[in-house]
């Protein structure tokens, strides 16, 4: 094992690791600037675990947000530090992932179509159960039944199936099993990184997924509850997108340069 | 480099202190902010830590303006949050579905502490510490060199990126690329720009592999350095004793705890 970390940190990946964190950084100030509801920040770190293996990955993702808190301003973000554990874990996934070929297979476009409309599915699921969870006088909470929500959002079901099944189909292309690979990444994600967003920021930490927050907060959920659905939404969607980039970026580099 | 970190040069005794030493006060300092409970902590620390140490750098006045130009949109989200959006509480007033809550209130102005102390914390620390300087220290200390190097060029890099990215912006705008407008269109205009910018830096990767190496980079030998970077014997307890305070503090506050 000591071997194989050893191998994975050639002079290559020394220069390469340097390069991911700036276009971790400069990708995801844009986008934490535009004030969009996903974060992007990962793309770097992805492309590292995919192009060398999990543990340059990991390397890339805990630096990069240790040396967010510490880049000359504007560019600093010192919310981002204490969440380099969750980028580790991105790192080390994209990593294991490319592994085991999921930049490479290329999958059917029919199973795209179904990863598609799975995650909007569940998506649906998750955000009305949480609009319709009722908490009462002793804080104790009530969540629908599937039933109760499949009768009342019949249409929002079907809405969101068909344009998950459009996004599979149009987005993910022949790529299924790279977006899978960022939905389990995302799923991960979401949960270990809840704890430090609601206990150390209150959930609340300036970019566009604060307005997510708020959203859950003003329909009755508590800050744990309102990060952890705000991280369920934002998280596998954006790690859906970032792993899909590095595989648009990957099939656009030269053969000569992912052959090392 | 110098020009795009926000280094004070002054003569005053926290300038002088070993990169390291400033370092571990940094961490330290951040450490028992968050260890120790209640509301007033961050700002007590802030008051009564951070800003004698910044008069003591002579970097207060700066430290100050940094802090305030980088936390006001936070803070301003974090009350507007909190309090429009706390569940159950005490209503301060009522106009119309705007209810801010007491309790709200309370914790955004606990979380804005929080911030507050964190930000002037590493500025401080930015402020007196030439970047430079802290590699050296950490490299003559032992931090393996591939490290180093990816810490020093990524701090490098970042700056240089930013750059790159507009003058990628620039060029696929005179090309006609639309990037203003409905989220769509802006989502549409992401692919266009982040692959040159990507690819274009990889496909670097090479050049910069070989003109290390070229420059004896996987050498095992120690290097000299032109800079001197003092060190005492009395810093070296002060480490050392400021970690075992953090971590008596630590363990202290969970068996009080528990």
């Amino acid at each position: 094992m000591l071997e194989n970390i050893k191998k994975e940190f050639s002079t290559r990946t020394l220069v390469l690791i340097p390069i991911a964190i700036a276009i971790n950084i400069a990708i995801g100030q844009l986008v934490y600037v535009l004030k969009l509801p996903i974060y992007l920040d990962s793309i770097g770190t992805v492309l590292v675990g995919a192009l060398v293996g999990p543990w340059a990955g990991a390397v890339t993702g805990g630096l990069t947000n240790l040396l967010w808190g510490v880049v000359p301003p504007p560019l600093q973000n010192a919310f981002l530090p204490p969440f380099f554990y969750v980028a580790a874990v991105i790192g080390l996934m994209a990593g294991y992932f490319g592994k085991r070929g999921a930049f490479e297979k290329e999958s059917p476009r029919w199973l795209s179509v179904i990863i598609g409309a799975l995650f909007f599915f569940t998506l649906t699921f998750f955000i009305t159960a949480f609009l319709n969870l009722k908490t009462d006088e002793t804080g104790y909470t009530t969540y629908p039944t599937p039933g109760e929500l499949f009768s009342s959002y019949l249409v929002v079901f079907i809405v969101a199936i068909l344009a998950g099944a459009a996004i599979g189909y149009f987005l993910l292309q022949n790529g299924g099993y790279a977006g899978l690979a960022g939905l389990a990444t995302g799923v991960v994600a979401a949960i270990i990184s809840a704890p430090t967003a609601a206990v150390v920021f209150g959930g609340v930490t300036g970019g566009g997924t604060d307005l997510l927050v708020a959203a859950f907060r003003a329909s009755g959920g508590n800050i744990w509850a309102s990060v952890l659905a705000q991280g369920s939404v934002s998280d596998p969607f954006d790690k859906m997108l970032s792993f899909m980039v590095v595989l648009f970026i990957l099939r656009a580099l030269p053969t000569r340069f992912k052959a090392r | 480099m110098n020009s795009l970190s926000i280094y004070v040069a002054r003569e005053s005794g926290l300038h002088t202190l070993n990169p390291i030493t400033k370092f571990v006060l940094t961490l330290c300092v951040l450490f028992c902010g968050f260890t120790l409970p209640g509301i007033w902590t961050s700002y007590l620390i802030l008051t009564f830590v951070i800003v004698p140490l910044a008069m003591w750098g002579k970097v207060t006045k700066r430290m100050i303006q940094l802090v305030i130009k980088i936390s006001w949109p936070f803070i301003l989200s974090v009350f507007i949050i909190q309090t429009l959006f706390w569940g159950q509480g005490t209503a301060l007033f009522e106009i119309g579905p705007l209810a801010p809550k007491i309790e709200g209130g309370v914790f955004a102005f606990h979380s804005s502490g929080r911030i507050l102390f964190i930000m002037a914390d590493f500025i401080l620390f930015s402020l007196t510490t030439r970047p430079d300087t802290l590699m050296i220290s950490l490299k003559q200390g032992g931090l393996p060199s591939g490290l180093a190097y990816i810490i020093v060029t990524t701090l490098q890099l970042v700056p240089q990126f930013v750059l790159k990215a507009n003058t990628i912006l620039d060029a696929q705008r005179s090309r006609g690329l639309e990037t203003q407008g409905n989220i769509i269109i802006r989502a549409r205009a992401l692919l266009p720009l982040v692959l040159p910018l990507v690819i274009g830096s990889l496909l670097e990767v090479e050049e910069r592999a070989i003109a290390i190496e070229a420059r004896a980079f996987n050498s095992k030998r120690v290097e000299t350095s032109l800079l001197d970077i003092p060190d005492t014997q009395n810093q070296r307890y002060a480490r050392i004793g400021l970690v075992l305070f953090t971590i008596l503090l630590i363990a202290g506050r969970y068996i009080w705890l528990s």
